[in-house]
């Protein structure tokens, strides 16, 4: 299966989700004007993705081999809010089925906002995060 | 007609009030991302250690985008406003926007339901806001209750009557500076 690559813009993060090192990052700012054009071909991407991880249990259910999604979030509105929740909802849905996934949510030190929501995220959905800061400019 | 020295007097009112940045006009979606692009740099001129900018920032964006979902839809009423002001203690970002005189009592009735709340209730009603089904109705109320989240609820609002149609709708956050 293909990588998933999407370039940032002004109003969108870098969505770089990579089938040969199964690191799938998430980095920048979401406000896009249209949420749901933005996220839908993520969700439906991560649909496909749950094919492959069925065709290929064996392989993704020792430790060998972990899917790590990587959220580094500067800032996301409330209607971005909603579609990162459906991602990492479906995150929870491959952890439930045996694949290892793990989720690693790094905010700048100084943007407690980003740990607050990252935290409010994990909570929410009862997922178990690794929290990562990071020292940026 | 608008004279040198009335421009002159809006420069010593601005200066005076601590307003960074002023605006008015029709908010799209471009207009809006030039002006995050230009606020972003100006709160990082300021240099501040805290992530202070951030937030100042995050909230911004969301007033901003509270502006375009409560607006009336009339392309007439389409002008809205908003002012960035920096004191020694606090920042205060202001937006205004037309609204119709009978969409005012739900909102009202919104943001009085807001701002009673503290921290803890406040990020039970969001979960819940999250957790419910996807509409547009609740996605705005989530940016208010967001905005409340960020800034420790310093919220107030005011609907200034037009006509029978309209009102200008002003809501207000405040955001300390100190920790």
């Amino acid at each position: 299966m293909d990588s998933l690559i999407i370039p940032p813009t002004n109003d969108s993060p870098e969505v770089k989700f990579d089938t040969t090192t199964y690191r799938f990052s998430i980095i920048g700012e979401s406000r896009p004007e249209n949420a749901g054009k933005f996220y839908d071909p993520i969700i439906n991407w991560l649909t496909e993705f749950e094919n492959i991880l069925y065709w290929r249990k064996h392989e993704m259910k020792d430790n060998s081999s972990t899917v790590v999604f990587v959220f580094k979030l500067d800032y996301f509105n409330s209607t971005s809010a909603k579609h990162i929740m459906d991602i990492l909802l479906m995150i929870k849905r491959f952890i439930g089925q045996g694949y290892k996934v793990n989720v690693e949510w790094q905010y700048d030190k100084y943007t407690e906002d980003m740990l607050d929501a990252g935290t409010e995220f994990s909570n929410m959905i009862g997922l178990n995060f690794k929290f990562v800061e990071i020292d940026v400019d | 007609m608008t004279q040198v020295s009335t421009a002159y007097e809006v420069y010593q009112f601005m200066s005076a009030k601590n307003i960074l940045v002023a605006f008015t006009g029709h908010f799209d979606h471009l207009v809006t991302t030039s002006l995050l692009r230009n606020i972003k740099n100006k709160l990082k001129d300021l240099q501040s250690i805290t992530g202070i900018d951030k937030k100042v920032y995050n909230i911004l964006v969301e007033s901003i985008e509270n502006i375009s979902k409560y607006s009336s839809k009339n392309t007439k009423h389409n002008i809205a406003m908003l002012l960035l002001c920096k004191g020694e203690k606090n920042f205060t970002i202001i937006t205004g926007n037309h609204v119709l005189n009978k969409d005012v009592p739900a909102l009202k009735e919104r943001l009085d339901k807001v701002i009673k709340l503290g921290q803890e209730d406040l990020k039970k009603l969001y979960r819940e806001q999250m957790l419910s089904k996807r509409t547009d109705e609740n996605s705005a109320g989530l940016g208010i209750i967001d905005i409340a989240i960020k800034s420790k609820n310093q919220i107030k609002y005011d609907f200034k009557p037009l006509n029978e149609q309209t009102s200008f709708y002003l809501f207000q956050t405040e955001i300390n500076i100190q920790k």
